[in-house]
């Protein structure tokens, strides 16, 4: 990540979010906001759950809500394309709380 | 771009809605403001569990309220394919169970039609084009219960 | 403005910020901004197993408004500097 506390440095990456509701969100920055709002592209949504690896439902273009929002992370392909998906087993996030 | 703009962009397109309670709007985009309140019509409205619908012709929601925008470009046909088995079942459950009552927020406003959950309004999603130019609208996506938030068993997300 | 310039004289250390929603994060502290927004590098959940869903990620931007607690290394509190800023603040300059 390069300088500046925004998101400047991730746009046009892939970019996994986690909102408040405890959903994984991954897809391409296209778009953000002094709110963090967010505009991801091509993104899906990855459904953990304890019975069954996970899930991926494609979404498309999404707008995300800032305070929605609680972890925006740049997804190291290489890492993640060496995950196993249909073995991770994991109880989905909780909300957040305030 | 910023994400204002790409809403102010989407004005007259088809688009999901999810509220923070977990309730999605589907509808055309009339109009947005700063504050992210939006105005859609034609509107199917899906509850949080996806098993249960409602159709109004206006529909307006404080931006506060919303969480997540979806356009539904990106959609596959098998999205379309579980929108329509979920339909189907819907439409056997409410044979059943006619008695069903709107939520709240569809009469809150005085204007959303007190539609049982029937067939009617449920075969419209399932034609989707007819009162939609076309492109047709698709039901929310559903969130499952407490069984697991698999989304795929019960609601369905697609497009006409 | 205070823990705002608190923060900033902590980038480079190494802090683990726990969220609202019992995640905790370790990782290098990269920035801060107004709202408190951190951004970390290097990051690993505290208990991965339990939480793998951030396995692939490396830096993150963490929202100010779900940060719960940012447990500092202790050779990062200045408790002098601390008291004096504070008195500053106070006084309203």
């Amino acid at each position: 990540m390069s300088n500046g506390s925004g998101l400047e440095s991730l746009v046009d990456q892939t970019i996994s979010v986690i909102t408040n509701d405890g959903r994984n969100i991954v897809g391409l920055l296209k778009g953000f906001d002094q709110a963090t709002n967010i505009i991801l592209d091509e993104s899906h949504e990855r459904v953990y759950s304890t019975k069954e690896g996970v899930q991926q439902l494609v979404l498309g273009l999404y707008i995300i809500r800032g305070d929605n929002v609680s972890i925006v992370g740049e997804l190291d392909e290489e890492l993640d394309s060496h995950l196993d998906m249909s073995k991770l087993r994991a109880h989905p996030l909780k909300p957040v709380i305030h | 771009m910023l994400p204002l703009s790409l809403l102010k962009t989407a004005q007259g397109h088809p688009m999901l809605v999810e509220l923070k309670s977990g309730e999605t709007y589907n509808g055309h985009l009339v109009n947005c403001d700063t504050w992210m309140n939006i105005h859609l019509r034609e509107v199917i409205c899906t509850s949080k569990d996806g098993d249960r619908f409602w159709r109004m012709p206006d529909c307006y929601i404080r931006g506060i309220l919303l969480s997540i925008f979806g356009s539904q470009m990106s959609l596959a046909k098998s999205d379309i394919d579980v929108l329509h088995k979920v339909i189907d079942k819907v439409q056997e459950e409410s044979k059943t169970r006619a008695d069903r009552k709107p939520p709240g927020v569809g009469r809150g406003r005085g204007r959303g039609r007190e539609e049982g959950g029937g067939a009617r309004q449920v075969k419209g999603i399932g034609r989707g084009g007819d009162d939609a130019g076309g492109r047709g609208m698709g039901g929310g996506r559903g969130r499952g219960t407490s069984s697991g938030r698999t989304g795929s068993s019960r609601g369905g997300r697609g497009r006409g | 403005m205070l823990f705002f310039s608190y923060f900033k004289d902590l980038v480079g250390r190494e802090v683990t910020v726990e969220l609202k929603n019992d995640l905790a994060i370790r990782g290098t502290l990269h920035s801060v901004d107004q709202y408190l927004n951190i951004k970390l590098e290097n990051t690993r959940v505290v208990d991965q197993d339990k939480y793998p869903h951030m396995l692939s990620v490396r830096n993150c931007f963490i929202r100010g408004s779900v940060v719960r607690y940012v447990q500092l290394p202790p050779e990062g509190v200045d408790i002098e500097l601390l008291h004096d800023a504070t008195r500053r603040e106070a006084r309203g300059g």
